[in-house]
């Protein structure tokens, strides 16, 4: 059922670090024969599925939440509901139908987080200070520069997603990180599509003036937007 | 300088997204246009919906796949189970069946209970002639019988025949007293006969056959659990 082979892949949203593309050895899965095999409990054809999207069901879990381990979580969380409710999937994207399945997972964590506040233990430098980004989090295969530019991208961006409401945070990532339509986001956050629009609107909004803030530590992301144009 | 409305940075986003429709969208481009507001809003928008499509995706810390334990599957049923699924109904019939022919086989020997429980305890053990400890505690026949023209002291009440005391001649050194043979002998036997009796083989043919189901119905069922283990510890393996 599963064929894995070279391709060159292009990514949805292409990173300067990794350019506009890369070879890669990628399976490629019969998603609607795993999807049936799945429904009728077949616990390996759901693994296969679990492994195809398990990066891009951790990533929004981490975006909204803010939190790795919280995100880890909220994403076995995601993935146990899905198969328990496997069968009331009825077509279209199973990657939204995903989506929707760790938004409430995430949802559900918020809600919790709420009512039990934590700490989170972040690994201490000799003088006593906290690093941000840990070591062990680092991807080796880049170079010191770019692996500090892409903590600094990623910090900021965190940052200002964390300074928005939780619906408002949850509709950018699934619109704007994830790429959903907005039926799909709409369906995802169980808010009409006019709510979507308007939340989306206003959340770009705040994350430009957040941004801003950090734009000497992000000035080649920057640059290359102004020099873009309309 | 007029500031767009929030109803304006709502088109501008959705126009970004592609999300307008043709008339909506050349009206809204005709504006941007002549409004360099309008126009800064919507590179603005852009830009904060480019850098967050930039945002470095992270690969996932472990994988989330799914055991069979957390998905609550459980071992499959071996082929046997509709089959086996019967043999505790079977080993309960047995048992019952057992229950009853050793409650049958009591009550038949019940029959004869009467008899001896109508006999009087003080009066002795049954068909014996005389109470087994007065028989203790009697003296021993050679002493009562080297005493001449003593008779037994006290009897049984319904014993018929008096034991016959010999006193032979000679001093009474070889002297007995003999017990009336048909009543001290005859009786135990008479019962022994009884209780050794003819075996009945149903109840241990009925607790044999529940032993066999039930120990191959747990033997299948292991059988069936080792073998899902090995299956998945099998496909967990790289």
């Amino acid at each position: 059922m599963e064929i894995r082979e070279w391709i060159w892949i292009q990514p949805p949203h292409y990173t300067r670090r990794r350019g506009r593309g890369f070879w890669g050895k990628i399976s490629l899965m019969d998603e609607p024969a795993l999807i049936r095999d799945a429904q009728h409990g077949d616990l390996d054809a759901f693994n296969s599925l679990v492994l195809a999207y398990q990066d891009t069901v951790f990533n929004t879990a981490l975006r909204i939440l803010s939190d790795e381990d919280l995100a880890a979580d909220a994403s076995q969380e995601a993935f146990l509901s899905a198969f328990r409710a496997l069968n009331s999937y009825r077509g279209g994207s199973f990657r939204a139908w995903l989506l929707r399945t760790v938004t409430n997972a995430c949802y559900d964590e918020l809600r919790r987080k709420k009512r039990r506040p934590t700490t989170p233990l972040e690994p201490d430098r000799d003088d006593g200070e906290e690093v941000e980004s840990p070591r062990w989090l680092a991807d080796p295969s880049a170079s010191p520069e770019q692996q500090l530019e892409r903590e600094e991208l990623e910090h900021a961006i965190q940052h200002c997603l964390d300074a928005l409401p939780a619906d408002f945070r949850t509709v950018v990532v699934l619109a704007d990180i994830q790429g959903l339509d907005y039926t799909e986001v709409a369906r995802a956050a169980r808010v009409p599509l006019g709510t979507i629009k308007s939340r989306l609107a206003r959340a770009r909004l705040r994350l430009r003036e957040c941004l801003q803030a950090f734009r000497e530590l992000l000035p080649a992301a920057f640059r290359l937007e102004k020099e873009s144009g309309l | 300088m007029k500031t767009p409305t929030l109803r304006d940075i709502e088109r501008l986003s959705a126009f970004l997204d592609g999300q307008l429709s043709r008339a909506e969208a050349a009206r809204l481009e005709s504006r941007v246009k002549t409004e360099p507001e309008l126009a800064a809003a919507l590179d603005d928008l852009r830009q904060a919906r480019a850098v967050l499509r930039r945002t470095p995706q992270r690969r996932a810390p472990r994988n989330f796949t799914l055991t069979p334990k957390m998905a609550g599957i459980r071992p499959p049923v071996p082929r046997a189970a509709p089959v086996l699924s019967w043999a505790s109904a079977v080993a309960m019939l047995f048992f019952v069946c057992t229950l009853g022919t050793n409650l049958l086989g009591r009550l038949s020997f019940g029959a004869a209970a009467p008899m001896m429980a109508a006999a009087p305890v003080g009066a002795g053990g049954g068909y014996g002639g005389g109470p087994a400890d007065t028989n203790a505690t009697q003296p021993p026949a050679s002493l009562e019988s080297a005493l001449p023209g003593t008779a037994t002291p006290e009897a049984p009440p319904y014993q018929a025949p008096e034991p016959t005391t010999t006193t032979p001649g000679m001093g009474g050194a070889e002297g007995y007293s003999t017990p009336a043979p048909e009543t001290r002998a005859m009786p135990p036997e008479t019962t022994g006969a009884k209780r050794a009796g003819p075996v009945n083989p149903w109840p241990y043919v009925w607790l044999g056959l529940a032993a066999v189901l039930i120990g191959s119905a747990m033997l299948v069922r292991w059988a069936g659990k080792r073998a899902f283990r090995r299956k998945a510890s099998q496909k967990q393996k790289p």
